[in-house]
């Protein structure tokens, strides 16, 4: 046990909790503005997977992570689009239909890789940032401040979501229309509009955490994201539908399973015990859901299609 | 209601994570098929006699005029023909027999990782009369049991497995990769230079659980006093866990490393990223960091499909278990020529293996 | 300032609105009457966009206008206070004014300044409302303030309001009149949809009456009456109060003592009530919804957990015992939800009737249903109750909100019972069934049955009780004789204030 208190290990963990906590961060946070205007996409993880593919296919090609992280931001935008046709336009049953843009997803990204790439090639990741003067600060700075842009870019959209969410009309039109849409539309609030805008921006938040997973791994793979979208959208309700909510949640999902690693790489926990620790990080995050969950409501129209007149 | 919405979730998150767990379980085992760089494997050379003459003792399905009914084999896996895998291992392995043999027919159903189209696969194959059905992944064992006593004019092959369930028609056939495993650990050791190797693994059976302990013994043969960190993600096929799993290693302070399953592809970058040395298996490892990568160990299942097929043709037609190994050529340590190891290593590796060939070295197992 | 003319909506198999004409005058209350599916809903959501005619124009000020949404409604200066209140209940009184109105500063919000206007109005009208409190917290009439407030903001010069009082006390219900009058006094027309007959005298300027998606009249409401405007909805004499002879008050039949029972969200719905009816009289609970009284209504029928205090029928203890246990102690119990848990709506009608007594050896032969025993006694009560069915294999929602109510009415008085538990009894039923409803439940009054009637609908309390408790916040806070109770201190008592 004491081997994990020395400095080292201790800041290998959080910095790899952090970077375990990114894409489900970026992925969840996009979550929250779908289900906050009533809408649950459960074809976050296969969104993942093909913002992953194209962010990674575009990086191998190209050579530019950039060009990368764009892809898999349209990616992400033309799959939240098919999403919002089926879950608001067609009005589809959403505990099923996103099941299906994830299947989509997670054979198309397959295929694509079979056909286009087929053995796994290294890319290059995305640049390092140290922040310049915190990243000097001891052990702090090396556990917060040394890590690549897209981690910055991901805690960055935490506050912007919060503000967005809380403090703008487009924000307030979303939290109306999660909770009543009826409301919302008898005083001219547009509820198409708005859930279309919630469900491609979770499109395309799912993405950039596909296409950041790839990347910063520098590699693809069948089944890259291992269905971090489902965890994704368990954390928006650990979250309870709040930013800085989801943040904790993936924070918390990403330290433990570094937590876990550590302990099992220093032979903390027994080698024997090693698959049942692997199960810990779902099973306090599911109990976390659980216990915190359930003090908060959930938008009152989650999951409902809305039609006008009745 | 909104009870009911958490609840349900949970059990969504809770299905996914089985499924993630038992899923991708069996397809773990990555296989290369690159042409070796450097081989030490003993000589391959030695050609099947009887595959030239196919005999009228074969199935049933071509007892007229042997020689011009083509033999045929198919094959059921789980993932894609061209992973440069698992899949691609037994798949290359097959089409060799074929350019050896000359008059095989191949059928391949791949992408199967759903075991319920694995198992229609493999009944429709026997039902339309193949020789040789190729189940081509362990999760497979089951139906596998269920469908062979339905065709007893039917040869099957099952691995990676060690069990043929007493059926006189089903081979199965596995990798001791505990022999490669001993003798990357051999390397391992004399490379280091903390003392410490990190070794990621995907759960803790089969395939890999036979390579980490032989890596494992073979470090520590080497150096009794070397550190070997052995961390099983939990997972077959979380990717960025097992590269967070790395980067503990290096925290930990391991300058070698060495991973098993598919999910290392990315534990691969981070050693090239932290500078540390990298051992492969199941796959020639080379193009993922050509830089670092020392050494893979490659598996050729042509050895025993070799073996199976005479087998068939004398009219036997299951009840064995066949392990590839390095004495037998299915397994080839395959070194990177871009790394250049010291000459005292490559002995070191050199004598190992000729001691697990010729029995004066043991890997534990 | 408004004219629709020639209106007609059909919806599949109904006529909902029949080359309608209405009009409505700057600074007047026009009243809308009629039943439940006359078509006063529907030709307002014609009005505010909800819905499109399929024929006919509306004309505001002499121009001809096309209403498509609910924007283009209030881009005319349309405003509508819906029945069931459009607010968001998560969100503050300032942000649901402010909900699709152009923020002033762009992006962001601008609360602050909406709060100023919310005040300004508030304090003209007399609409007094926390802008910064949000709405869940807030009482049922404080979010009609909101909803109010909403027109207002948006500067509606015509104001739907459809069926404002349905939810509120007798005062509360003064004060919004005079809220309403202050709006006419402005210049502004509403428009009030009600079936309270009272209160549409009260308020109206002009009164139209609807049925069955035409008009039926259209009268000022001077020289107009309860029983003229009943006519018109009903189409024939109407008796609004039943003859009540007398009649022996027997012993206790229900007894409640220290009720407690938790609500659906785990608070505690009753808390510790108590409450005695007699055998032949009714006791009227009046109450604002949500008071309990579902929760009590569902405790003594045993369909929910009694946490504290006891429940007795016909003096036997009957607390937290199972429903068919209370019923074969006597208790006979009207639901509130006619389809919801009062009958299966796929269900045909006399299998609804056997509903309850599908174990009673009378419809059993050989542990089997004996369908002939069943068919008889079905053809009789659905005779007796007169149940407009057009057979009685017919399932039960294809039948009128009356009728289904009559064939529970049947099943439940069929054996009768010690104490009948009847929850909001006429609540969207027409007037015809009302009466006759109302009239059964007089018969079985005189037929020593003690009887628990809730119903939010003040009217009917007075007409049909014998005493007058009233519920609130779980508790009975007074009993009143009928014959001495007034409308007054009974709406003081329903908001609370204690009788000394």
């Amino acid at each position: 046990m004491s081997e994990f208190f020395t400095q080292a290990v201790l800041i290998a963990a959080v910095a790899s909790g952090i970077r375990l906590a990114v894409p489900l961060l970026l992925a969840s946070l996009g979550e929250t503005y779908g289900q906050r205007s009533g809408v649950l996409n459960l074809g976050v993880d296969g969104i993942m997977l093909l913002g992953a593919f194209g962010g990674y296919y575009t990086v191998l090609k190209t050579d530019n992570v950039w060009l990368g992280l764009a892809m898999g931001i349209g990616v992400g935008v033309i799959l939240g689009l098919v999403s919002a046709v089926i879950s608001v336009t067609l009005k589809a049953e959403q505990g099923i239909s996103g099941i299906g843009i994830y299947l989509f997803g997670l054979g198309m990204s397959d295929l694509l890789f079979q056909k286009l790439v087929g053995t796994p090639l290294p890319v290059g990741s995305f640049p390092k940032l140290d922040i310049p003067g915190l990243s000097d600060i001891p052990i702090l700075g090396e556990m917060l401040f040394r890590h690549s842009i897209i981690v910055y870019v991901a805690f960055g959209l935490v506050p912007i979501s919060m503000y967005i969410i809380n403090r703008t009309t487009f924000g307030m039109n979303i939290r109306a229309v999660g909770e009543n849409p009826e409301a919302a539309d008898s005083l001219g609030v547009s509820v198409v509009r708005i859930r279309y805008l919630t469900v491609t921006i979770g499109g395309m938040m799912a993405g950039i955490a596909g296409a950041a997973l790839a990347i910063d791994l520098g590699i693809f793979q069948q089944n890259l994201t291992n269905a971090q979208g489902f965890i994704a959208i368990a954390l928006v309700y650990f979250g309870a539908w709040r930013p800085a909510g989801v943040m904790a949640g993936s924070l918390l999902y990403g330290f433990v399973n570094s937590v876990v690693l550590q302990f099992k790489t220093l032979g903390i926990i027994p080698r024997s015990w090693s698959d049942i620790a692997a199960m810990a990080p779902a099973i306090i995050t599911i109990l976390a859901l659980v216990l915190v969950a359930r003090r908060f409501r959930q938008p009152a129209a989650l999951t409902k299609p809305f039609t006008r007149g009745t | 209601m909104k009870k009911r919405h958490v609840t349900w979730l949970a059990l969504v998150l809770a299905l996914m994570m089985v499924l993630v767990a038992c899923g991708d379980s069996t397809d773990g085992t990555t296989a290369g098929t690159d042409a070796p760089d450097e081989t030490t494997a003993p000589d391959e050379t030695t050609a099947p006699d009887e595959t030239t003459a196919p005999d009228d003792t074969a199935p049933s399905t071509d007892t007229t005029a042997a020689s011009a009914e083509p033999f045929r084999i198919a094959i059921v896996a789980p993932s894609a023909s061209n992973d440069l895998a698992f899949t691609q291992s037994i798949v290359d392995a097959v089409n060799v027999i074929k350019s050896e043999m000359g008059n095989v027919e191949v059928a391949v159903t791949d992408g199967t990782f759903i075991v319920e189209d694995a198992a229609a696969a493999i009944r429709g194959y026997a039902s339309e009369g193949y020789d040789l059905v190729i189940a081509h992944g362990s999760q497979y064992g089951g139906s596998l049991q269920e469908i062979a006593p339905d065709f007893p004019d039917v040869s099957f092959a099952w691995g990676t497995a060690a069990d043929t369930f007493g059926l006189d028609n089903v081979y199965s056939y596995e990798a001791a990769s505990d022999e490669g495993g001993y003798v990357m650990g051999v390397m391992a050791a004399a490379l280091s230079e903390t003392g410490t190797i990190g070794i990621v693994g995907p759960i803790e059976v089969g395939d890999a659980k036979l390579y980490v302990d032989g890596f494992e013994a073979g470090a520590k043969a080497q150096d009794p006093g070397a550190n070997v960190n052995i961390n099983y993600t939990g997972s077959f096929s979380d990717v960025a866990l097992a590269s967070e799993a790395a980067q503990a290693h290096a925290a930990a302070g391991a300058d070698v490393m060495s991973g098993t399953a598919q999910m290392v592809v990315g534990a691969v970058g981070v050693a090239d990223e932290v500078g540390a040395l990298w051992f492969g298996t199941q796959a020639n490892q080379t193009s993922l960091a050509p830089s670092i990568v020392v050494a893979s160990q490659v598996y050729h299942w042509e050895v025993i499909l070799r073996e199976i097929i005479a087998n068939l043709n004398s009219g036997t037609m299951g009840g064995e278990i066949y392990t590839i190994n390095l004495a037998n050529g299915g397994e080839v340590i395959e070194f990177n020529p871009g790394y250049s190891l010291p000459d005292e290593v490559r002995q070191l590796a050199d004598a190992a293996i000729a001691g697990i060939i010729d029995g004066s070295v043991s890997t534990g197992q | 300032m408004l004219e629709m003319r020639g209106i007609t909506k059909r919806f599949p198999g109904v006529l909902a609105n029949h080359r309608v004409d209405f009009t409505v005058n700057a600074g007047e209350v026009h009243t809308l009457l009629g039943e439940n599916g006359a078509g006063k809903s529907t030709l307002m959501k014609i009005l505010y966009g909800l819905y499109q005619a399929d024929e006919g124009e509306i004309f505001l000020s002499g121009e001809r206008v096309e209403i498509h949404s609910p924007t283009d409604a209030i881009a005319h200066n349309i405003g509508m206070i819906h029945q069931h209140f459009m607010l968001v209940e998560t969100l503050t009184v300032a942000e649901n004014v402010a909900l699709g109105l152009p923020s002033n500063r762009g992006l962001r919000t601008d609360l602050d300044a909406v709060s100023e206007r919310i005040e300004e109005l508030a304090g003209r009208y007399g609409l007094a409302i926390d802008p910064g409190a949000v709405v869940w917290q807030l009482a049922v009439g404080q979010r009609q303030r909101v909803e109010i407030i909403k027109a207002l903001y948006r500067d509606a010069q015509l104001l739907i309001l459809d069926e404002p009082t349905a939810v509120l006390t007798p005062q509360e219900v003064d004060q919004l009149f005079v809220t309403l009058r202050q709006m006419t006094d402005d210049g502004r027309g509403l428009i009030f949809i009600s079936h309270k007959l009272h209160e549409v005298l009260a308020l109206s300027d002009r009164i139209t009456v609807l049925r069955q998606g035409t008009i039926t009249g259209q009268v000022p409401v001077e020289g107009a009456t309860r029983e003229s405007l009943a006519l018109m909805m009903v189409g024939r004499q109407v008796k609004l109060a039943p003859d009540k002879p007398p009649v022996e008050i027997g012993e206790v039949a229900l007894e409640i003592r220290g009720l407690s029972v938790m609500g659906d969200r785990g608070d505690k719905a009753v808390r510790g009530l108590n409450l005695e009816v007699h055998a032949g009289e009714i006791l009227g609970i009046a109450g604002v919804s949500g008071n309990g009284q579902r929760e009590m209504a569902q405790a003594i029928a045993g369909l929910r957990q009694a946490t504290a205090g006891s429940i007795r029928i016909g003096g036997v203890e009957t607390t937290n015992h199972t429903p068919a246990d209370v019923r074969k102690n006597g208790l006979a119990y009207v639901t509130e939800g006619r389809l919801r848990d009062g009958a299966i709506a796929d269900f045909s009608v006399s299998e609804n009737i056997l509903l309850i007594d599908h174990t009673d050896k009378r419809y059993l032969k050989r542990g089997l249903l004996d369908f002939k025993a069943i068919k008889e006694h079905s053809l009789r009560l659905v005779d007796e109750y007169a149940v407009k069915t057009p057979t009685i294999d017919t399932p039960a929602k294809n039948l009128s909100g009356g009728n289904i109510q009559k064939m529970i009415l049947a099943r439940e008085m069929s054996g009768t019972p010690t104490v009948l538990v009847a929850s909001q009894p006429t609540r969207g039923v027409d007037i015809g069934a009302a009466e006759y409803i109302h009239k059964r439940l007089v018969q079985q009054r005189a037929e020593n049955t003690a009887i628990m009637m809730i119903s939010e609908d003040l009217d009917e309390v007075f007409a049909l009780s014998d005493r007058i408790a009233v519920i609130y916040e779980g508790q009975i806070i007074g009993i009143v004789d009928r014959q001495t109770a007034t409308r007054e201190q009974i709406g003081l008592m329903m908001a609370g204030v204690r009788p000394e």
